[in-house]
């Protein structure tokens, strides 16, 4: 039977793998392009995540000490009778699973202006970094999902959402996404990164949309415009950490929400840095039965 | 200093071991691209409190404080119990102090991204280098011999921290007024 413990504890046992592990694309996009880069100092950049993603994985250690902010993509199957508590069951979740990894106690103490101006200090409890609200989707089925993405700081230095005049071409949208990026990963520091760019009716949506195609993106599946996106950042010779090579950005997850009559479409993009995107999901079944991927 | 290539067949040269406090002259033979593994008692700061350690440094009556970076590493990160990693050294904060840190002795600045001409032109000019670190905080935590929190204690994961650090991998980036940042 699905209990609130049972979703609390598997939401935070996500949290931790989502913060401490690559996932299988990660790893073999990684080792192809060790394999293929000629540039030592980017070779030797790329190597030492590895190393380190090798380290964090069975060790249990963070991937990267800015654990990030949590952000919660929920699928909810049609047939699924939930417990009362579930959705606090999944915030408390995330903040054993922040106490368990642990998570960096970045969270700024104060009102709303001393929040802002960082003047009463930080809290020194990891689970006081509060996820962002849920992104919620109702799927086909019985099934419970959460997918826990840890959202890094230095990506949010050069993500931008605006709007475009797209000129009804797909080209014009998208190749101005790919424009902002090419002009921001020279300057994150933490590169190669995973673009995440998603298109919406408003700036809320592009945001959602690229939180979702973060969600479903393989680095070894890419679609036609995806392929084009990570093409064209990657002209720029950037490369890791800003050493030049060739992998500058690993691989685009695009996602294209419904759309509306207009001349603009808003666009979301996002750097995600060389450890994200951070993602781990884990289902429930109505039996309780708990999965993770 | 300087070691000769490996043997490994990788291409790739035998870390250079920079032990602290760091000499001029050992900052003089360093180049752009240079491996390199820090030894010692490194100062961890960021946006927070590099901004207060200059304006402590130019008024120059914390004997405690110049003694500290004399001839210092300052890696550019917060101390939190989720480990160290490099931040963006090109935030406001951060690159605005590299100029009066390098003038009060600090040697070599350590982080990620690249940095301005005007930064290069003050690391030329007090003798001191940028170098990186890729953020690998799980392999980091293997380096890592000790560390406590040196001053500001009331900014928690941002205050000033030192770091005893014992064959830390880094490159250097920025020397001489030469830059391995090929875009900037």
């Amino acid at each position: 039977m699905l209990t609130i413990e049972k979703i609390r504890e598997g939401v935070g046992k996500c949290l931790v793998k989502s913060g401490t592990t690559y996932r299988a694309d990660q790893f073999e996009i990684y080792k192809n392009a060790i394999a293929k880069e000629t540039n030592k100092n980017a070779k030797w950049v790329l190597e030492r995540l590895v190393e380190n993603a090798e380290v964090a994985g069975k060790r249990g250690f963070p991937l990267c000490d800015d654990t990030g902010i949590p952000h919660l993509y929920l699928e909810v199957g049609d047939d699924l009778d939930l417990p009362k508590g579930w959705l606090s069951a999944i915030h408390e979740g995330v903040a054993q699973g922040l106490k368990t990894m642990p998570g960096r106690p970045m969270a700024v103490k104060g009102n709303d202006i001393e929040r802002v101006e960082q003047s009463v200090g930080l809290s020194d409890d990891p689970a006081d970094v509060l996820p962002v609200p849920a992104i919620t989707k109702p799927v086909p089925g019985n099934r419970l999902s959460v997918t826990v993405l840890l959202f890094g700081g230095g990506p949010e230095i050069r993500a931008k959402t605006y709007r475009v005049y797209h000129k009804r071409s797909i080209k014009t949208v998208l190749e101005e996404g790919a424009s902002w990026m090419a002009a921001e990963v020279k300057n994150l520091g933490c590169t190669p990164c995973t673009i995440a760019m998603g298109v919406g009716r408003s700036h809320t949506e592009a945001s959602m949309r690229m939180v979702e195609a973060m969600r479903h993106g393989d680095l070894r599946k890419q679609s036609e415009w995806e392929r084009k996106i990570t093409d064209i950042v990657n002209a720029g010779k950037v490369g890791p950490l800003g050493l030049g090579g060739d992998y500058s950005v690993m691989g685009t997850f695009l996602k294209i929400g419904p759309l509306r009559a207009s001349g603009i479409r808003v666009v979301c993009a996002r750097p995600c840095c060389c450890v994200e995107p951070r993602r781990a999901t884990v289902s429930f079944d109505p039996a309780g039965a708990i999965t993770f991927d | 200093m300087r070691n000769e290539k490996d043997d490994t067949g990788t291409g790739q040269t035998k870390p250079i071991q920079i032990n602290i406090p760091i000499s001029e002259e050992v900052i003089r033979g360093l180049k752009v691209g240079d491996f390199v593994e820090i030894n010692g008692t490194i100062l961890c700061g960021r946006d927070a409190v590099l901004p207060k350690m200059v304006k402590m440094a130019e008024a120059g009556n914390d004997k405690t404080l110049m003694t500290m970076l004399r001839g210092s590493v300052i890696f550019h990160t917060a101390v939190s119990i989720a480990g160290i990693g490099p931040t963006s050294s090109n935030k406001v904060e951060i690159e605005g102090s590299i100029p009066g840190l390098s003038k009060a002795g600090v040697k070599i600045h350590l982080g990620k991204g690249a940095l301005s001409a005007d930064t290069m032109a003050a690391l030329q000019t007090y003798n001191s280098v940028f170098a990186i670190t890729p953020p690998t905080t799980a392999y980091f935590s293997s380096k890592i011999i000790s560390q406590k929190v040196a001053m500001f204690p009331e900014e928690g994961m941002e205050a000033l921290y030192e770091v005893t650090v014992e064959g830390f991998p880094a490159i250097i980036a920025i020397a001489h007024g030469e830059s391995i940042f090929t875009n900037t």
